[in-house]
């Protein structure tokens, strides 16, 4: 019988080694998934247990925190006292939407040290801080509250940086959304606000790309500048229309009159004016691939460093090559180029900031409970877009164009103000208002983009210096003014 | 492995329990307390006696015996104090009444020898499946059956319209019929390995032999059917595949056995909406998320959560998932203590397994080999099956956790099982 007796045994612990194989799967391989499936109560009850830390504007006004929750002693709810001032920027920490924007990206900064996992355990050996941090934002309260203000009722986004640092003073998508409404246990406003056509969870500083229209121009004539294919005196043909070579396509000013007399124009009057006619031939006569290769250099094709993932503006150089005509469209912001206000606001930062493009970010120190500061974001340069000649060109140009060009309503009185306008032609759609621009005190300094989509309110009558520029003036009018 | 070593393991195993213990209740940030020392004393007593038992009429039984079983005992003790103090406090007191009955047992046998319970085999085939079927007494009755969570396991004492106790006469049931089995078959070992019965070339033992087999099968059907418990008629069946196979050597007669209960299942699971909820269960828990998956769901959860090392004892949350003390008291254990504990639980069955099966390897007699073989099986199946389910490898059913899951009466059968086997072990070493 020993036989029978020693198989049976055999079997029997050959189950029990199959028992082990399945739990190595189940605890271990597929243990995560398990883990952090939403519908596993534990992972409710640990969100709710996590008291995060705080993020906090430049001036210090709290713009999420974990509150208490009256209805339990152990747990914490996230909150939003500022509402939808911050939505894009901050983000939101929520069991059933997840993580997005700061809150997501500083998650592990942001949560609490408290359990014993086994990073925990690591971090606690290695030294690296436990317990809850906060973060302070380079945003400012004022500035974001004219941003807000200013862009009311229409879809569109306000990107704000200081131009020798790269912090970001204000970052405004419109519609913007109540983060509030996604915390807790319910998805209804939550799924609401997903199915709301109007898109406000859309992040419209970096995650859209919009035609830039003539705020194009600034790299255009940057290319032009630099290659010493022209100055500000160089003089163009001033006509209605500009042939394109090879095709029966045809470029023309936005009011399908001339330029300036009817004869020749300027270099610096048809940046002052936004002609398209002189500036499809300057496209077409720097080339594509050097307006490619300057459009890269402030950026382009590539995603931004930042602390939030961006989708990266376009210029398709390779495309262009051998094909004027395109290429002379791309050179006013048309065609295929499309472009991200934060990008645009970076070409504005490094003209003013003497042709060095610095890199932007959002979180300028991390502090702990006691207010020790953990860690300070420096500024860092990216690299030298244009020379120091070129960006004094480019500022003069555009200082002129708020001066008395097509950016007058974005002038401050007592205050340097230069921008460039942009009117972005959508076929079958009410335009894109841009503009880009600067502004400069005694003491202070401000780059900014501003882009109104389809026109706003304005609808088809739009251009960028009726519709986008005061928002400019306003939001950079609030900054020259902070006493901080 | 010395009888002395072996008090040193059951001491060790004691103060693992209490350690355990107040581990928990540090974890809840209040310091040791009375069940610290509650735990400890309950444990020494109860194993203590049993090793003093061992030495008096089991002398040279295997050492290893006792302490797997404390160890087993002592994490079960830890988790269910940890899910619910106050089944813990009644637990402890049913491993003391445990370890006296078992220690009743072994000296009954030390008395007349095992060889005893061969006289009574029919006794114990008779009084195994009445037993078995004793919860269909109308519960109106003062000794009656009663259903708990759709199943008809329980029997109660009644008197004056309260409940004085409750137990499931199933859980003694299987040893009393694993000691039938084991002196059944060493007696008719002889037909079944020569039987030349055949149908085709499949060869069967004769019909007349198989009657008290045929008896119990349809006995587990009967549960299945009736009392609505699929894991005792899993268990029942394995066991006579088991035991079958063990005395005849012919994988015929358990295949068999097997084919006929696989028919009867299916037809049950299309006659029976329970059985027909079970393997839906198994198969697709997450269609039915809220209802009838979520059982399995919530252990699966807990052992997801509970990843390589646990949360930690007292930081899990194993109150998550239902019937935690009973039927999923793996699935806390291996949250709070990961795939660690988990594997440590598992290996510490077969450890018992092999040492139980070492005992049937070396007896001389058919008797002795198979009673060692089954009762050692016995409370293998039962750990596989309930492992097995909470992990989604097999349905679920509601069979007990050999000594980790709360619960009196499978605690009193395991420990009489140990304590015949430590008889049998002695008597084979001697």
């Amino acid at each position: 019988m020993n036989t029978p007796i020693r198989r049976l045994a055999f079997v029997l612990l050959v189950v029990l080694g199959i028992l082990v194989l399945n739990l190595t799967y189940l605890q271990v391989v597929a243990g995560p998934r398990y883990r952090d499936d939403l519908r596993n109560p534990r992972v409710a009850a640990a969100r709710s247990a996590t008291e995060r830390g705080p993020i906090v504007t430049r001036e210090g006004v709290v713009a999420a925190e974990s509150m208490p929750d009256p209805a339990s002693t152990q747990d914490f709810i996230r909150a939003y006292p500022e509402g939808t001032l911050f939505a894009h920027a901050v983000g939101y920490s929520t069991l059933l939407f997840g993580d997005a924007a700061l809150e997501k990206e500083f998650g592990r900064e942001l949560s609490s040290g408290s359990d014993l996992t086994f990073s925990g355990i690591i971090d606690a050996l290695v030294g690296r801080e436990q317990g809850a941090q906060g973060i302070r934002l380079t945003l400012s309260h004022a500035v974001q509250q004219e941003a807000e203000r200013a862009l009311a009722g229409q879809a569109g986004a306000v990107v704000a940086l200081e131009p020798s640092t790269g912090e970001v003073l204000a970052f405004y998508s419109s519609p913007s959304f109540d983060p509030n409404l996604l915390v807790g246990e319910s998805a209804e406003a939550g799924d609401d606000l997903a199915a709301d056509p109007a898109s406000p969870l859309l992040n419209r500083v970096v995650d859209q790309i919009l035609a830039p229209g003539s705020s194009f121009k600034v790299i255009t004539a940057a290319a032009a500048l630099e290659s010493g294919l022209a100055n500000p005196d160089t003089m163009y043909p001033d006509v209605t229309e500009l042939e394109l070579p090879g095709s029966t396509a045809v470029i023309r000013n936005a009011d399908r009159g001339t330029c300036g007399d009817g004869t020749q124009v300027s270099f610096s009057l048809a940046f002052r004016r936004s002609c398209n006619t002189v500036f499809g031939q300057i496209g077409m006569d720097v080339g594509a691939g050097l307006l490619g290769a300057t459009a890269d250099d402030f950026g382009y094709n590539d995603p931004i460093p930042f602390e939030l993932p961006t989708v990266p503006s376009v210029f398709p150089t390779s495309s262009l090559e051998g094909d004027p005509p395109a290429t002379a469209q791309s050179a006013i912001g048309q065609r295929d180029v499309q472009a991200s206000p934060l990008q645009m606001a970076m070409v504005a930062a490094a003209v003013v900031n003497d042709g060095v493009l610095m890199r932007p970010y959002l979180v300028s120190e991390r502090f702990d409970r006691d207010l020790n500061i953990l860690s300070q974001t420096g500024p860092v340069e990216l690299r030298r877009a244009v020379s120091p000649g070129t960006a004094a060109v480019l500022t003069e140009l555009m200082i002129d164009a708020v001066t008395s060009g097509t950016g007058t309503a974005a002038a401050i009185p007592a205050a340097q103000v230069g921008g460039k306008t942009g009117t972005a032609e959508i076929p079958g759609s009410a335009p894109h208002a841009w503009f880009i621009g600067f502004a400069q005190s005694e003491t202070r300094s401000i780059a900014v983009a501003v882009v109104v989509e389809n026109g706003g309110t304005a609808g088809t009558d739009a251009t960028g210096g009726r519709v986008a520029a005061p928002i400019a003036r306003t939001v950079m009018a609030a900054w020259l003014a902070t006493a901080q | 492995m010395t009888r002395n070593a072996e008090a040193a393991l059951l001491a060790g195993a004691a103060v693992l329990a209490a350690l355990g213990v107040s581990i928990v209740t540090a974890a809840g940030g209040d310091g040791p307390d009375a069940n610290t020392a509650l735990t400890f004393v309950v444990m020494a007593l109860s194993f203590g006696s049993l090793h003093l038992a061992f030495r008096q009429w089991a002398r040279n039984a295997s050492p290893y015996l006792l302490p797997i079983t404390a160890l087993i005992t002592a994490v079960g003790l830890v988790e269910i104090y940890r899910l619910d103090p106050g089944a813990a406090s009644l637990q402890r007191w049913w491993l003391l009444i445990a370890s006296a009955l078992a220690i009743g047992v072994l000296a009954l046998l030390a008395r007349y020898g095992t060889d005893v319970l061969l006289r009574y085999r029919y006794l114990f085939l008779t009084a195994g499946l009445v037993a078995f079927m004793l919860p269909l007494l109308p519960s109106a009755w003062p000794l009656g059956g009663v259903e708990v969570n759709g199943s008809r396991l329980w029997l109660q004492l009644r008197a004056f319209d309260t409940t004085i106790v409750r137990f499931q006469p199933g859980e003694i049931a299987k040893v009393l019929l694993v000691v039938f089995l084991a002196s059944y078959l060493a007696s008719r070992q002889g037909a079944l390995v020569s039987s030349t019965r055949r149908i085709g070339r499949i060869t069967i033992p004769e019909p007349r032999q198989l009657f008290p087999l045929a008896a119990a099968w349809v006995v587990s059907l009967v549960v299945l059917v009736y009392q609505r418990d699929l894991g005792a008629s899993l268990l029942l069946l394995a066991l006579f595949a088991a035991m079958l196979y063990a005395a005849s050597g012919r994988v015929s007669y358990p295949l068999v056995g097997a084919g006929l209960f696989v028919i009867g299942t299916v037809a049950a699971a299309r006659l029976f909406d329970h059985v027909q909820r079970r393997f839906d269960a198994w198969l697709r828990p997450w269609d039915d998320f809220a209802d009838s998956g979520f059982q399995i769901a919530q252990s699966l959860f807990a052992l997801g959560s509970g990843s390589l090392t646990g949360s930690g004892l007292g930081l899990g949350r194993p109150d998550f998932i239902p019937s935690a003390t009973t039927d999923f008291i793996f699935a806390a254990v291996a949250e709070e203590t990961g795939l660690a504990g988990s594997v440590a639980i598992v290996a510490a069955y077969s450890l018992l397994v092999t040492v139980g099966f070492g005992v049937s390897l070396r007896a001389r007699d058919p008797y002795r080999k198979l009673l060692a073989a089954g009762l050692t099986t016995v409370i293998a199946i039962q750990a596989i099956l309930i492992i097995g389910g909470v992990t989604r490898l097999l349905p679920l059913t509601g069979i007990t956790l050999p000594f980790m899951s709360y619960g009196g009466s499978s605690l009193v059968a395991n420990m009489i099982a140990i304590a015949v086997l430590a008889r049998v072990s002695h008597e084979v070493a001697s």
